[in-house]
């Protein structure tokens, strides 16, 4: 009985650390795309005044084990930088239509 | 085949000659005509005091403060820092063209030979790393009051910055235009959504300034800063408020801005430094 509980114990304890780190892997690769994002938004001189901030933040969250917060953060600075990209996008068809004529 | 190619090349000139490719002084011509038609009751000259020329009561509260202006000390600070000696002996006088301290109306510039825009208070550092000096942080502090004391020298003085007729001022010049013109940020503004259409709506509790003279006045003593600070600070200023990540002051971006929105008010007089809200 004891060594039934023991074994199922250790495949339960296994099975939390193995899910932890497949998020932990999830929210490296997720950040690090966030993170290209922005930048490729800095790169067109239309970054957000926020971004870099959340993802700060993202990775906080995430040292302290609050993996679902960090996740919807980093969620929250890539669609950021993806909105400024279509932003310098559309600015640069737009802008010259508002040059006083 | 020929014929087609004389209609479309007749068709370009007339697009030329209608505006729909405008040069640096046909935009100046329609951008000031947009803020006199706007502001019909305020005289063009009148436009370098910003808010005030359009905003009777705060106009009241801002020459009384103007009698004893809030940038008095900054200006004496100025002088000091002026007049003190680098560690060589040289100062910014032996850097500036013929010495003369009154040199604020000629920023800024595009120098052809450097192939960039250059302003008064990059030319400031310059003249301090070229003596073996630290350069001076941007946007506030020692480089503004320096700025406020020259600015003070050059009051009166006519904006009248050049776009000379070369590919890369005109590039410089068309990189500050599509950037006052674009939306940016996360509220989606443009510097022109604030002051131009917005110009005189209010924001909260404040009313919206025109663009027109913008860069007269500068550097500014601003009581919410409670100090002083350089045009680019502003700027910086105005992007983070739409939630835009701002540029750093001096960064190219932000001289090209300078460069656009001065040329904008070329005809108007210096008349800083200035003190407002």
């Amino acid at each position: 009985m004891i060594r039934c509980f023991t074994v199922n114990f250790s495949i339960l304890t296994g099975l939390l650390l193995s899910s932890a780190l497949v998020l932990a892997d999830d929210f490296a690769t997720k950040w690090d795309e966030a993170e290209a994002k922005r930048i490729e938004a800095a790169e067109l001189g239309y970054e957000w005044r926020d971004t870099e901030k959340i993802l700060k933040s993202a990775k906080k969250e995430s040292e302290a084990g609050n993996t679902e917060k960090a996740m919807a953060l980093v969620a929250q600075a890539f669609e950021q930088s993806k909105d400024a990209i279509a932003q310098s996008q559309r600015e640069k068809e737009n802008w010259a239509s508002r040059v006083p004529k | 085949m020929k014929q087609l190619i004389t209609v479309l090349i007749t068709i370009g000139l007339m697009g030329y000659g209608f505006g729909v490719v405008a040069g640096p002084e046909e935009d100046r011509i329609a951008f000031q005509k947009y803020y006199t038609s706007r502001f019909s009751d305020t005289p063009l000259d009148d436009f370098i005091n910003g808010i005030y020329s359009i905003d009777a009561p705060s106009r009241e509260q801002w020459e009384e403060i103007e009698e004893f202006p809030p940038y008095e000390i900054d200006i004496e600070e100025g002088q000091v820092l002026y007049e003190t000696p680098f560690a060589n002996g040289n100062s910014y006088a032996t850097c500036l063209e013929d010495g003369t301290l009154k040199a604020r109306h000629q920023y800024p510039y595009y120098d052809t030979q450097r192939q960039e825009v250059l302003t008064l208070e990059l030319a400031l550092n310059e003249c301090r790393q070229s003596n073996d000096e630290e350069p001076l942080k941007y946007g506030k502090g020692a480089i503004a009051q320096l700025s406020a004391y020259m600015a003070l020298q050059s009051r009166g003085e006519p904006i009248n910055v050049v776009v000379p007729d070369e590919p890369g001022a005109l590039a410089a010049y068309e990189n500050g235009k599509e950037f006052y013109f674009s939306k940016r940020g996360q509220l989606n503004f443009s510097c022109f959504d604030c002051h131009g259409s917005s110009a005189g709506m209010n924001v909260r509790a404040d009313r919206l300034s025109p663009a027109l003279g913008h860069p007269s006045h500068f550097p500014v003593y601003r009581s919410k800063w409670g100090g002083m600070g350089t045009l680019h600070r502003r700027f910086k200023g105005c992007n983070e408020q739409v939630r835009a990540k701002g540029f750093k002051p001096q960064s190219v971006v932000y001289r090209n801005l300078e460069y656009f929105l001065t040329y904008m008010s070329n005809g108007l007089a210096f008349n800083g430094p200035g003190a407002r809200k």
